[in-house]
């Protein structure tokens, strides 16, 4: 077709870069920002005092703890039911029925406010005490959905005859799954992974809405400094978090079992 | 044609475990939600579970009617609003070469991988009183006082559309990714002008999945609890807000319930149509093939 081949016009392309110079904006102004000496004043000079004091106090370090430690026991619970559901339907992906597959799916398209206010409202009913564990078990609820379709994507690649060659060389079934499979779906099981870490160290509102009140993530620790007002404290966390998050989201586009859904977004 | 099907009792445990989970902590708490917007809630915050309409009446009353018109037009006018910015943006995509085609898709997504609420806070940073662009204004002279933008509802606005556009650069991306170009091509032959070929042969091909897609951004907006918050200060209510507010400080669930779930019956009805939508295309291939 060489009607694609040829440049689109300068209206769509000055829409398009225009389109991405305000989504990058507000981003970039919050760097800059970071190294501001007064930060309501951008001609006010370079520093970074604020970026040292950040790292002295515990604005940073407990929330931070924290969403790692909820990210990776969220992620990993996530990605642990998440295959088995993949290794369990896997074999049948083809021939399940639509309204299995879409209720898979629901995690996924249920807006953020449904499923933060519904997981509360379980949680207190069946008194569970909320803090970290309600927070993991949040996360992982949704995560294990993505997971499931990584994974069986990646399982689908696998050849069938693969185990069978195994066992037919003798090896036990421990083994074939130990030695055979298991480093065959290592790509998928660390993109699956990281994926649910991601989302988990990302968000915001499920986590504001299942945490009760003593539990600080990094998200909810910018959320209440915001609230008190600005501060350059702020502004410093703020590039912390941009950085850790800029940094996640591109090793998951390096890996291509992930980056379908870097696209289509959480 | 009859169907291979996987019967319940073939089902292997690692797929049980998966599925016990899905219904415990996904369908489970949307049916809490849904079972409790029938209750009432007596004195002191008990529910009692019985069945009533009363919590769906309410939210027609012209207290929460009124929040809903509102919520209701300010989300309509984001959705159109990505709609107009999305639409040129997917149009560049579709027409780039594979290559930049995925740097461009992944320069749209990356900021929305970084944090929610620091997306907020660098609108904040820019449209605040003390944001970049009142920096600029002031010092070029332009104003004497800051422009307020923020907590006002063009605040809300300006984050709703800042927060939903790629999502609705994508369903666009596609639909126009499906159309074959060259039908642009054959209708300029055949002496179209430009306009004549965008609203005669490019828009009718593209119409529905640009519907459906903007159904799919235009209820989670009606969602938002965050942005009004922070964007919009204490005096712009948005359903989302009203919503959130009835499980935190007002401690009525059963009336948040209602509300929370008359949003995802419209985002049922989103499904529903698209489901159909995409029925309606594999049949008519499937006759066009016969």
């Amino acid at each position: 077709m060489p009607s694609a081949k040829r440049p689109p016009n300068l209206f769509i392309s000055f829409m398009f870069w225009a389109t991405i110079g305000f989504l990058y904006l507000p981003l970039a102004y919050l760097v800059v920002q970071a190294f501001l000496t007064d930060p309501s004043n951008v001609a006010s000079g370079f520093t970074t005092k604020w970026l040292a004091a950040l790292l002295e106090s515990d604005a940073l370090w407990e929330p931070l703890m924290n969403s790692l430690l909820i990210g990776v026991a969220s992620a990993s619970i996530a990605t642990l039911i998440g295959t088995l559901g993949a290794v369990g339907f896997g074999p049948f992906s083809t021939v399940l029925p639509p309204s299995l597959t879409a209720l898979i799916m629901l995690p996924i398209l249920i807006p953020e406010v449904i499923t933060g206010l519904s997981l509360l409202i379980f949680f207190l009913l069946f008194r569970f005490e909320l803090g970290a564990t309600t927070v993991v078990l949040a996360h992982a609820s949704f995560s294990a959905s993505f997971v499931y379709f990584i994974m069986i994507e990646q399982l689908r690649k696998l050849d069938p005859n693969l185990g069978e060659a195994a066992y037919d060389l003798g090896a036990k079934p421990a083994q074939i799954f130990w030695k055979v499979i298991l480093p065959n779906i290592v790509p998928g099981l660390s993109a699956a992974w990281l994926l649910s870490f991601t989302i988990s160290f990302d968000d915001f509102l499920i986590s504001f809405f299942t945490s009760g009140a003593g539990l600080t993530t990094l998200p909810l620790k910018i959320y209440s400094l915001m609230r008190i007002g600005f501060s350059p404290e702020l502004n410093a966390l703020s590039l912390v978090m941009i950085c850790l998050s800029t940094g996640l989201v591109l090793i998951l586009w390096s890996k291509e079992q992930s980056r379908k859904w870097v696209i289509s977004g959480s | 044609m009859k169907k291979l099907a996987l019967r319940l009792r073939d089902w292997p445990p690692s797929a049980w475990i998966f599925f016990a989970w899905l219904i415990t902590l996904s369908v489970l708490p949307f049916l809490i939600i849904l079972a409790m917007s029938f209750a009432v809630r007596s004195d002191g915050g008990v529910i009692t579970w019985t069945f009533t309409l009363a919590n769906y009446e309410r939210a027609f009353h012209l207290v929460y009617f009124r929040v809903l018109i509102k919520t209701i037009v300010l989300s309509l006018g984001a959705t159109l609003t990505c709609l107009l910015i999305g639409f040129p943006v997917a149009y560049y995509l579709a027409r780039a070469t594979p290559a930049k085609r995925q740097l461009g898709l992944m320069l749209l997504f990356i900021p929305f991988w970084t944090n929610f609420i620091l997306r907020i806070y660098g609108i904040v940073s820019i449209f605040g009183n003390h944001g970049l662009l009142n920096q600029a204004l002031l010092h070029l002279g332009l104003r004497d006082a800051p422009l307020e933008i923020l907590y006002t509802r063009v605040g809300v606005y300006l984050g709703l559309v800042y927060n939903y556009l790629p999502f609705l650069v994508v369903p666009i991306f596609s639909a126009l990714e499906k159309f074959d170009l060259s039908l642009r091509e054959a209708a300029m032959d055949l002496g179209a002008n430009r306009w004549q070929t965008f609203t005669r042969v490019l828009l009718p091909n593209v119409r529905e999945g640009i519907a459906v897609g903007s159904l799919f951004v235009f209820i989670p907006m009606m969602g938002e609890y965050v942005i009004p918050d922070l964007l919009g200060g204490a005096k712009e209510v948005f359903l989302g807000r009203v919503m959130v507010e009835q499980f935190f400080t007002m401690q009525d669930w059963p009336f948040g319930s209602a509300l929370a779930s008359i949003l995802s019956l419209g985002l049922v009805i989103a499904l529903w149509v698209r489901m159909r939508f995409d029925q309606g295309k594999t049949e008519a291939a499937s006759h066009a093939f016969r």
